[in-house]
């Protein structure tokens, strides 16, 4: 598969801050790449460096083979993206500004009046060509963003944070147009929404203290063989432990157990087999999702139900 | 490119009320100035007049014009970048393929052209006297083009201003620093020693002051065009250390 994005032992320091440490990724063409981390893991700088916005204190960026240190407009050529905050001027009316955002990214004149639309037909916002920035609520100036970041049709889409302040029905929406785009091109998308990213991603880059702490590939969505649950007091942990499809039982706190099940074993037989002992099942849970698992493992804070 | 990004800001400061109220008031300051003139220079008798109509009117509302494009270009520089850097707007230039060199030249030109109306604003002035007054159209000129070129330095400071700061206030001020003391820095000719003249060959008064004469010389313009360049060419410098700090 074509590589669009290589990045080779990444750094970024702020004085003596390390922002980034060693970072390496790769992007193929047709993958939606997760940057995942809590506030202050190094996403956005590592998104502002791959944008050409910052330039990394050691290592390699290349673009479709591009350098972008030496070759910075051949590869922002190839480049949309969506700041942390969209780049908006407030003083120009909405088609007004994709018309200049089409021209400095050098879409042809003749095709300039086809890109807007095209980008406007596909954020939603056809009805809202004449508004004034200043105007717009804040989801649709996040489509206004996402539109200038697709006009052109890069080959490489880095989105951070694209679903702030969208409604639930346009997260959905923005979702889809990534799974869209990614068709095409080859799309990084930074959240610290794990949901989000295990809904949209292909794989996942955990970035914790600027350090990438997993750069893997999300699985196909397993039943989960782990779970919570709350007995009636007084908790009988021993009982527990000793049920045919339980393959190992931790109390948690006096009431409240995490369960491993045996191979094979679905929350059906669980719960059957707990009321036939007789434990008095209270609440009955699964734990995390094995990305939210992953993530608070790597990122070491410790689960708490 | 240096045209789509110069017609970009063309337009937003078009739209925004501040270069109207530059004008607005930069008209009511000349008015008055050149009401003065008239009525000061009608008062004298033949014998008392020390310069030529045109020259008094030339010395003073082309001074004074001049003052006004000082206070003016910082004002509408410092929302080509610093408020861009505030706002993250800054964010889509950096983003897109283009050289620093088209972003810093298409914003001074989009200055040059919101500052070009100013320029013209005494001449229009002067224009009010065609047919009853003789007047030196020439020295006129001149003036124009002196108080452009002039119009043209204060942008470049007041851009390379604008790149120092994400605080449109800050950058304001900076650039008014500098632009003050490009103005006084004649003055302490007079305390150095005699015949060591940098001092005043670097404040931008005393070449403007050949073109409000009627004298276009190349030293004058070759300053306001060096100086120009080199605050452009530190805005550049600036920008590409952006990225690494």
């Amino acid at each position: 598969m074509e590589t669009l994005v290589r990045v080779t032992d990444l750094t970024r320091r702020f004085g003596r801050h390390t922002a980034l440490a060693g970072v390496d990724l790769t992007l193929a063409r047709g993958e939606v790449l997760g940057l995942l981390g809590p506030n202050g893991a190094g996403k956005t700088t590592c998104l502002r460096i791959l944008s050409g916005n910052l330039a990394p204190s050691s290592g390699r960026v290349e673009i479709a083979g591009r350098d972008l240190t030496r070759d910075p407009v051949g590869a922002k050529r190839l480049l949309g993206y969506l700041p942390e905050r969209p780049p908006l001027y407030q003083d120009l009316r909405v088609e007004e500004y994709l018309r200049f955002c089409a021209r400095l990214h050098r879409v042809p004149r003749t095709e300039v009046r086809t890109a807007v639309a095209e980008a406007l037909r596909r954020c939603g916002l056809e009805d809202l060509g004449r508004q004034p920035i200043a105007r717009l609520s804040k989801g649709f100036r996040q489509r206004l963003g996402i539109a200038q970041a697709i006009l052109h049709r890069p080959r490489v889409l880095i989105l951070d944070e694209p679903t702030d302040g969208l409604d639930p029905v346009q997260i959905r929406e923005v979702r889809g147009l990534v799974r869209e785009l990614a068709r095409d091109c080859g799309v990084i998308f930074s959240s610290h929404i794990l949901p989000e990213v295990q809904a949209v991603c292909d794989r996942v880059a955990i970035l914790h203290q600027g350090r990438l702490v997993v750069g893997d590939q999300l699985g196909a969505d397993t039943p989960t063989l782990i779970w919570r649950l709350r007995l009636a007091p007084p908790a009988d942990a021993a009982a527990l432990a000793a049920l045919d499809c339980v393959a190992e039982a931790n109390p948690l706190r006096e009431d409240r157990f995490r369960v491993m099940l045996a191979p094979d074993q679905g929350p059906e037989e669980l719960t059957r087999q707990l009321v036939a002992a007789g434990l008095g099942l209270r609440e009955l849970r699964a734990e995390r999702s094995d990305l939210e698992r992953v993530f608070f493992d790597l990122i070491g804070v410790e689960e708490q139900l | 490119m240096i045209g789509t990004i110069a017609a970009r800001e063309l337009r937003g400061g078009l739209l925004t009320p501040l270069l109207w109220v530059l004008l607005g008031a930069g008209q009511v300051i000349l008015a008055w100035v050149f009401l003065k003139v008239i009525e000061d220079f009608t008062g004298l008798g033949a014998d008392e007049r020390v310069a030529s109509l045109s020259q008094e009117l030339s010395l003073n509302l082309f001074g004074i014009a001049a003052v006004v494009a000082m206070l003016a270009a910082p004002l509408i520089a410092v929302r080509m970048l610093s408020a861009e850097f505030r706002d993250g707007s800054f964010d889509l230039l950096g983003a897109a393929p283009v050289h620093l060199s088209s972003v810093v030249l298409g914003k001074f030109l989009g200055i040059a052209v919101l500052l070009t109306p100013l320029c013209l604003l005494p001449a229009l002035n002067l224009a009010l006297l065609a047919g009853t007054a003789d007047l030196d159209w020439g020295l006129v000129a001149a003036a124009t083009l002196g108080l452009w070129l002039a119009a043209l330095l204060f942008g470049a400071v007041g851009l390379y201003a604008a790149s120092l700061s994400a605080q449109p206030g800050t950058a304001v001020l900076a650039a008014f620093g500098i632009l003050l003391l490009f103005s006084i820095i004649g003055r302490a000719q007079d305390l150095a020693a005699q015949g060591l003249s940098l001092f005043g060959w670097l404040a931008w008064n005393e070449h403007l002051f050949w073109f409000l004469l009627g004298a276009v010389r190349l030293s004058d313009l070759a300053y306001f065009l060096m100086f120009t360049g080199i605050f452009l060419a530190l805005t550049h410098r600036r920008l590409a250390n952006r990225r690494l700090s």
